[in-house]
This record gives structure tokens, C-alpha cells and sequence, in this order.
């Protein structure tokens, strides 16, 4: 926290795809709170690798299809 | 604004009140036996928590009973670290006021303050930290 983590993702343009999931949906289904949704979408926050598996895992994708390393 | 920032904000003011109520009882009278507004202070703390609490969960049901996630642990974790910090610099000031010439009652309060300032600065960085966060 404080320094924006250098991770890009794609949480949010995957929530809309998977028929405009709300944030506490997404937040409810991954086992985390909207609010920290709203952080991770924002770039302010990098989930845990569990929490990182359970957003992939959710919209059927891989952990890189989710997340990435900024520049890449 | 999350739950635990609400609680945060809300158990900040209670601390900030109730700490400068304490500091006007000790002021009225330093020498005093130290029981008197220690037992006042510790039950304001606790009726006024007990209502806090109450309210925000009337308003926040489903929040209220979900324990707190990932980056709130990790916020609670940093603020309570850095309010160790707090109290530990409270606790050396008033040993040293101690040595310096302080009666062992005023020593007592001095610690009981650090005790509410590092409370207070406990809340204080899990505001900041929910908000930088956030």
C-alpha cells in the first residue's frame, strides 16, 4: 500500500464482461470486501495470490489474463 | 466508507473525547487517588463503545458480522504496530517525568495517557491507511 504496486488488471473490464457484476458481487464471490474491490480495480491494491486465483478462477481465465506487470 | 473505517472514525471520537474528559479529571486534581477517574474513564469508554457499535451495526447489519478481509487485516496490523510505537515513546516519557521529580500518581496517569494516545493514533492510521488504500 502507500506506493502504487506496479500491477496492472483487468478486474474491471472482466466484471462488465461477465454481465456487469457489481463490485460486491465480485467482492461477496472472491471473499473480500467492495471496498477492497473499488482498491484493487484503482491500482492501490495488490490481492493476495489467493484472492488473485479466486478473480481468475472466477471468470474462467488465467492469473495473466487477469494481471499483469506494468510496462509488459 | 467501509465498516471498519466507520468504526474507526467513531472509536477515534470516542477516544478523543473521553481522553480530554480524563485529562480535565486529572487536571482538577493531580494528586487525587488515581481509582476515582480511572474507573469513570474506563466505563465512559465502554458505554460509549457499546453504543458506537450498536448503532453502526443497526445501519450495517451484513457488515457489521463479516470478519474483516485481507487488506483490512493488513490495515489493522500496520496501524496497530505503529501505535506500539506511540505508546512505547508514551510510556519512556513518563518514566522519565518520573525520575525527573513526578509522584507515582502522576506517573500513573502519565501512562494511562499513552495508553489513550496510542488508542487514539491506533484509529487515526487505520483512517489514513483505509483512505490511502482505498
Amino acid at each position: 500500500m502507500g506506493k502504487r504496486p506496479p500491477i496492472t488488471n483487468r478486474v474491471r473490464s472482466l466484471r462488465e464482461k461477465h454481465g456487469q457484476m457489481s463490485q460486491a458481487a465480485l467482492g461477496e464471490a472472491v471473499g473480500v470486501t467492495r471496498h477492497t474491490i473499488i482498491a484493487i480495480e484503482l491500482g492501490r491494491y495488490s490481492p493476495s495470490l489467493e484472492t488473485s486465483f479466486r478473480i481468475a478462477r472466477l471468470f474462467n481465465v488465467g492469473l495473466e489474463d487477469v494481471f499483469g506487470w506494468e510496462g509488459d | 466508507m467501509s465498516f471498519k473505517e466507520k468504526s474507526a472514525w467513531a472509536m477515534g471520537a470516542i477516544m478523543l473525547v473521553t481522553g480530554v474528559w480524563y485529562a480535565q479529571l486529572v487536571a482538577a486534581a493531580p494528586q487525587a487517588p488515581v481509582i476515582g477517574p480511572l474507573i469513570s474513564y474506563v466505563l465512559a469508554v465502554i458505554v460509549l463503545s457499546i453504543i458506537a457499535q450498536t448503532v453502526l451495526a443497526i445501519l450495517s447489519p451484513r457488515e457489521a458480522h463479516a470478519s474483516a478481509d485481507e487488506r483490512e487485516r493488513i490495515v489493522m496490523d500496520r496501524a496497530g504496530n505503529w501505535s506500539g510505537i506511540v505508546l512505547g515513546l508514551g510510556v519512556i516519557t513518563a518514566i522519565i517525568m518520573y525520575i525527573g521529580g513526578w509522584s507515582a500518581t502522576l506517573l500513573v496517569h502519565a501512562i494511562v495517557g499513552a495508553l489513550i494516545v496510542a488508542q487514539l493514533a491506533e484509529y487515526l492510521f487505520q483512517i489514513f491507511l483505509f483512505r490511502r488504500a482505498v
